[in-house]
């Protein structure tokens, strides 16, 4: 049983472990926890190992180029129509950065297996085709299918000491509400060791129940709620706010090179206290369509 | 090329031809070409077509825009959404979906397909983003590659990494799962298809305005050449209304 607390960013940080291993969701450029992923940066705490969602971007690109992240794994790190992630592939192409090559799909079993306890999972047909599970000893072996002796491949179960989400409302209790899309958000919070939630919003407990079942997280796997509207920003929050475009290809224009990144990160970050940032992003959120049910 | 429409319009259409009604498609990142072929094909000749957007898993959403992201808020307004977690699992058992429509960074003459590393992948010369969902290729009943550059870097005879595997390129390789493979490629140039003795890539149909010269060149293995190969049918005017119809805002009209 986890008490949840209700708190800033950076206390929510403070409490972090150096050297931890850090689950991070959001897919795509939506619903990216990015005031807890600010804070990491403005604390500096460095991540021994980072687990992205099946396809990350800003929020793993942006750590990676600060240079506190020693491994990674991940099935993407990219900006879809805006290109390639610049700092993920600056760091792996000059061997700066420990890779953890996996699949969607091995990714999503492994986070499985280790929100229940589950050992390792055998992998769908297909991945032996390929050349991932080769490049990947540490989450992938085969072993003969005691049932048919066939050689199968494996995934290793994933755990994370912390899980920093995007979620889209809290109640007085710490429970959470995760929004249209779960992504593997979920997952990441049914095997982490501790969940930290940035919420756009604190709910009362009538106002949870309107979400429908399994939508929600009880608050007793949820450690630390952080009330930060607009804290998604510049990734989109579905229902709520688009992406803001112009400002993600700001970064990547800046990414392009690390002294440029670190002025970047100077001026738009570490320089500006979380509530400040927000108070100054608040104007420029453009409202998302909101689909029928919360 | 006709100033009317545009290669990627061209190519949307090109691929929503290929639907038949009621398949299940599957489309991953960057998904408004995907996203407006099944569009179109649901309004012209497959009502019964469903799509799924990989990432989000947002089934046959109809935003009033073509979405850039297959992630994006508009897409939360579609009438069935799959947790990325099923989204897998119905992949990965075979059955469920239909058609995939995928690509890389480097595609090969076996339809083979790398969005992981060029070079080696310990200190590649290029990282790309990472595999995804591509090692579900085999497990569709067929996959359909796209890709916005036709140019001898991204059509290789070997790809570098395998992130989804395209055709056996030999007997010994061959998995009584697999199905169909992939069957079509289409590209900015030329639509390719898969020859059933060899396995390989060969020449289907040319763009209006391409030259099959041009494709050769633009190719970076030994693209088998057919005796005849006809010119792509170009887009007729009630698909080209619908697609302006469904895409507003021009999004196929550059080639992004």
């Amino acid at each position: 049983m986890v008490l949840t607390t209700f708190c800033s960013a950076e206390e929510a940080l403070e409490l972090a472990l150096p050297g931890s291993a850090v689950a991070v969701g959001g897919m795509h450029m939506t619903s990216a926890p990015m005031s807890l992923v600010r804070e990491v940066v403005r604390q500096r705490i460095p991540i021994q190992r980072l687990i992205t969602s099946p396809s990350s971007s800003l929020q793993a690109d942006l750590l990676i180029g600060v240079g506190l992240v020693e491994e990674v794994v991940t099935p993407y790190i990219g900006f879809e129509h805006l290109g390639l992630a610049p700092c993920f592939r600056r760091a792996v192409e000059d061997e700066r950065l420990s890779l953890l090559e996996c699949d969607e799909a091995g990714l999503t079993h492994a986070l499985y297996a280790g929100a229940g306890g589950l050992p390792f999972v055998g992998c769908p047909n297909g991945i032996e085709l390929t050349d991932i599970p080769r490049v990947c000893p540490e989450l992938y072996r085969e072993v003969d299918d005691p049932f048919t002796g066939e050689r199968r491949w494996v995934v290793r179960a994933l755990r994370a000491d912390i899980a920093l989400l995007a979620c889209r409302e809290a109640d007085e209790q710490g429970n959470v509400a995760l929004g249209r899309f779960p992504f593997t958000d979920r997952l990441m919070a049914l095997g982490a060791r501790r969940v930290i939630a940035q919420v756009e919003r604190r709910v009362s407990s009538e106002e949870m129940a309107a979400h429908p079942p399994g939508t929600t997280l009880p608050g007793f796997l949820i450690s630390t709620v952080v009330v930060a509207p607009g804290g998604c920003y510049p990734t989109a929050a579905p229902g709520d706010y688009e992406r803001d475009e112009d400002e993600i290809r700001a970064y990547l224009q800046a990414a392009q090179r690390p002294d440029n990144l670190e002025a970047y990160v100077s001026r738009t970050i570490r320089s500006v206290p979380e509530p400040a940032y927000l108070d100054a992003v608040a104007t420029r959120l453009q409202p998302a369509p909101t689909p029928a049910t919360p | 090329m006709s100033a009317e429409y545009s290669r990627t319009q061209l190519m949307a259409v090109v691929l929503a031809r290929s639907f038949r009604d009621g398949e299940v498609v599957v489309m991953g990142a960057v998904p408004a070409l995907p996203l407006a072929a099944c569009r179109l094909a649901r309004t012209l000749h497959a009502p019964n077509l469903s799509y799924v957007l990989g990432g989000s898993g947002a089934v046959n959403p109809t935003p009033e825009t073509l979405p850039l992201s297959c992630c994006d808020p508009a897409v939360a307004t579609a009438p069935c959404t799959l947790p990325v977690a099923e989204v897998v699992l119905l992949a990965a058992r075979g059955g469920a979906f239909d058609v995939f429509c995928a690509g890389g960074i480097q595609i090969d003459a076996y339809g083979n397909c790398n969005l992981s590393a060029i070079g080696d992948w310990d200190g590649p010369r290029l990282r790309g983003p990472g595999s995804v969902g591509l090692p579900f290729m085999p497990m569709f009943r067929r996959t359909v590659l796209y890709t916005m550059s036709h140019n001898p870097r991204t059509f290789v005879e070997r790809v570098d990494f395998v992130s989804g595997a395209g055709h056996p390129s030999s007997p010994a390789a061959e998995r009584g799962y697999r199905q169909e493979g992939p069957s079509l490629v289409i590209s900015p140039l030329a639509t390719m298809d898969f020859d059933p003795v060899t396995r390989r890539m060969r020449l289907a149909t040319v763009h209006p305005g391409i030259s099959v010269e041009d494709v050769r060149k633009a190719t970076g293995f030994e693209l088998f050449v057919p005796s005849s190969v006809p010119t792509t049918p170009e887009p007729n005017n009630v698909e080209l209304t619908e697609l302006r119809r469904l895409d507003p805002s021009g999004v196929l009209w550059h080639d992004y």
